[in-house]
């Protein structure tokens, strides 16, 4: 805040967007709107939308003052006109609401975004430390999903097995989407009631959060054994996801994890599954949010370094076996990357009567 | 950010409602004279947009413009190729996937409505501000909020809400009798309510607990693990088709009479809010909030101990939370009621 210039950051955060303000004053809202004004020399007030979110970081931190209001936003903006003679920023853009958004603070916030994200960006040992563990929880995690899926059960109840699992080991949330089905699978989703059949392809990205960092696992097991066209599609898959993680070190894009990636594609015809009318991200930045900087895309020009977690993923849909997801959450070490992911990149196979 | 089953039962939830409840927006918009509404969604702010359109946002973000007549139209920050998926839960018009959604709803809105048309916002000072900028460099002077107006046709809730609710509650009931007894850690409790109620079908499942009464009633996001006292409370918040209940208990191996006390009190409670009965609850109120879905928070306080002092309308579907400081130590509840006016109101599940 002092290189930057500012006496008073104030960071917004809501249960969508909660990531700036779990890094600079380590609440996480599960509801309504939430402020913390923070300032240089250390004091931090807290304006949260709901008294039961009040009371919890309350109990969370007892040095906080923290305040709740059903009228959150004008509360903080009350808050900001006391301090009087200060350079106030507003943090971040994308959680920023108009009311404050669009006053004196305007200017503010790109600098103050940007700060935060330099400084979330790479990540401590400590931080790391949660990282590792989210990874080892995710491995297990996906080791209970593989249990969960059996012919006949529907879609959520993998979900329900998964999430009582984290619960079990302490873990708060987790962002998990899947799919079930065949040629006919263009991605994935929240679960559905659709039931495990002989035949499928089940897809999930599965990522639980330790002390608010996120790791993330992508694996597609098939519902019986793996026909020629899913044995081939993972080979694909497989050797991408290869090729993102070998290119992945310090100096190098994230465009060019991207383009490892695409190219094992292209060289196998499949150039046209590459792009955004199948899939999206060919990986991202992990920490605090689960879809995190940089993006891995082909016209990303953000440089890479050491410290900083991805999670590599050439996830799209395959013209012969459907939406196929593969992808290792990793760091980028001094030297290249470490792999953090531990579970087998394997087409797993589940009994399929 | 977990999200649970996501699905459309047109049984449950007749697509013939969800035009009932846009034609009373829409009829309110034009009383109001507004050419034309705006509605954000996200994963914290899903309510307003689900309630009209059955659409729920597993992560990202949308707008739902809303003109005097026709189906509404949906702008989602989603790929084109989740549409398929979009289409299968939602019932809208229109569905665009687009990168910048504040750019998109201005381009909609000079396409559609007409320059000196108002435009409503729901809840517009708190719009993000990647989605405000571009509307307010294109249409600043039309915009308006209209979180009063929604909120006045929000309430009372139709049967088909009502319905949802029950199911919630009785997802959240189980769920909380699926606690193992004599659970000793804290993780126990969360892992059973987890699994339970997603296995029944729920949407999202917030618990909550308070892991030691004597030590605080603070409802505890826990991140890791702790042990259980002999007395501990447990909260937890229920979404089934995008209607949401909260519920709270206490627990204990050994409840004392106090608590039965005020149980009994509790039970009572949707009656006495009618004023012709209402009789103090046991020992000293510490904390009391009345919650109801008013605009795209699932749930908002709309009274409480400390204010705000809101009127809630006859058939609000709302949760009422209190704790309470007994004899025998600190004690808390949580209920999800319709309100009644002149007849007596109706709590959700059995106290």
């Amino acid at each position: 805040m002092e290189a930057d210039g500012i006496d008073v950051l104030v960071v917004a955060g809501n249960p969508w967007r909660g990531d700036y303000l779990r890094y600079a004053v380590d609440l996480t809202p599960t509801e309504g709107q939430v402020f913390a004004l923070i300032e240089r020399e250390g004091n931090v007030q807290v304006v949260a939308e709901h008294p039961a979110e009040a009371a919890r970081f309350q109990s969370e931190q007892s040095e906080l003052r923290v305040t709740w209001s059903p009228a959150p936003i004008e509360d903080t903006e009350a808050a900001i006109r006391s301090f009087v003679r200060r350079r106030i920023a507003l943090a971040p853009l994308a959680a920023a609401p108009y009311r404050l958004a669009s006053g004196p603070l305007a200017s503010s916030m790109a600098t103050a975004t940007a700060m935060l994200d330099r400084l979330m960006l790479r990540k401590s040992p400590s931080e790391f430390a949660a990282l590792r563990r989210a990874a080892a929880l995710a491995d297990e995690g996906y080791a209970v999903f593989r249990e969960a899926a059996r012919v006949g059960r529907p879609e959520y109840a993998l979900v329900a097995d998964v999430e009582a699992f984290f619960r079990s080991r302490g873990c708060p949330e987790n962002f998990q989407i899947l799919a079930s089905g065949g040629r006919e699978v263009r991605g994935m989703h929240p679960p559905t009631e659709r039931r495990l059949a002989p035949g499928d392809l089940v897809t999930t990205e599965l990522t639980p959060c330790v002390d608010g960092y996120y790791a993330q696992i992508c694996r597609t097991l098939a519902i019986g054994s793996p026909s020629e066209a899913q044995l081939g599609a993972f080979a694909v898959y497989d050797e991408a996801l290869a090729a993102g993680i070998a290119a992945v070190r310090p100096g190098a894009t994230a465009g060019e994890v991207a383009r490892a990636q695409n190219e094992v594609f292209r060289r196998h015809g499949l150039g046209d599954y590459v792009t955004s009318e199948y899939t999206r991200v060919r990986g991202h930045g992990l920490g605090l949010y689960v879809d995190g900087r940089p993006a891995i895309l082909e016209d990303v020009d953000l440089v890479l370094e050491a410290e900083m977690a991805l999670v590599v993923h050439p996830n799209t849909y395959h013209p012969e076996a459907g939406y196929f997801v593969h992808g290792d959450s990793v760091r980028v070490s001094a030297g290249g990357c470490e792999v953090l992911t531990r579970t087998p990149r394997r087409l797993f196979s589940v009994p399929g009567g | 950010m977990r999200r649970g089953l996501i699905g459309w039962s047109r049984d449950e939830v007749p697509a013939s409602v969800l035009e009932g409840r846009v034609a009373r927006l829409q009829e309110t918009m034009r009383a109001a004279g507004l050419g034309a509404a705006l509605i954000y969604t996200s994963f914290a702010r899903p309510s307003a947009v689900a309630w009209l359109t059955h659409f729920v946002p597993y992560w990202n973000e949308g707008l739902l413009l809303v003109l005097p007549a026709g189906a509404p139209v949906l702008l989602a920050a989603f790929s084109k190729r989740m549409q398929s998926w979009i289409r299968s839960v939602t019932h809208v018009g229109e569905v665009q996937s687009v990168a910048n959604l504040g750019r998109a709803a201005a381009k909609v809105l000079d396409e559609r409505v007409p320059g000196s048309a108002k435009i409503g916002v729901l809840e517009l000072d708190a719009l993000p501000w990647p989605v405000a900028e571009p509307l307010l460099d294109s249409h600043a002077t039309q915009l308006t909020d209209m979180s009063a107006l929604f909120a006045s046709m929000r309430q009372p809730a139709d049967a088909t809400e009502i319905k949802l609710a029950h199911r919630a509650a009785d997802i959240a009931v189980k769920a909380l009798g699926s606690i193992p007894p004599g659970a000793t850690r804290a993780s126990q409790v969360l892992a059973a309510i987890e699994g339970s109620a997603r296995l029944d079908g729920a949407e999202e499942v917030l618990p909550g607990i308070a892991p030691d009464l004597a030590a605080g009633t603070a409802m505890r996001r826990l991140e890791g693990d702790l042990p259980l006292a002999g007395r501990y409370a447990v909260e937890v918040s229920i979404a089934y088709k995008a209607t949401w209940v909260r519920i709270a208990r206490c627990f204990s191996s050994n409840a004392p009479q106090s608590w039965l006390d005020a149980q009994g009190w509790t039970s009572d409670w949707a009656t006495r809010i009618t004023g012709d009965a209402a009789g103090p609850p046991p020992g000293v109120t510490t904390f009391w909030t009345l919650e109801a879905c008013v605009g795209s928070k699932p749930l908002s306080v709309v009274a409480s101990a400390v204010g705000p002092r809101g009127t809630v309308s006859a058939g609000t579907l709302a949760c009422f939370s209190i704790k309470l400081q007994l004899p025998d130590g600190p004690w808390l509840a949580g209920a999800p009621v319709i309100i009644g006016s002149g007849a007596p109101g109706r709590l959700l599940v059995e106290y």
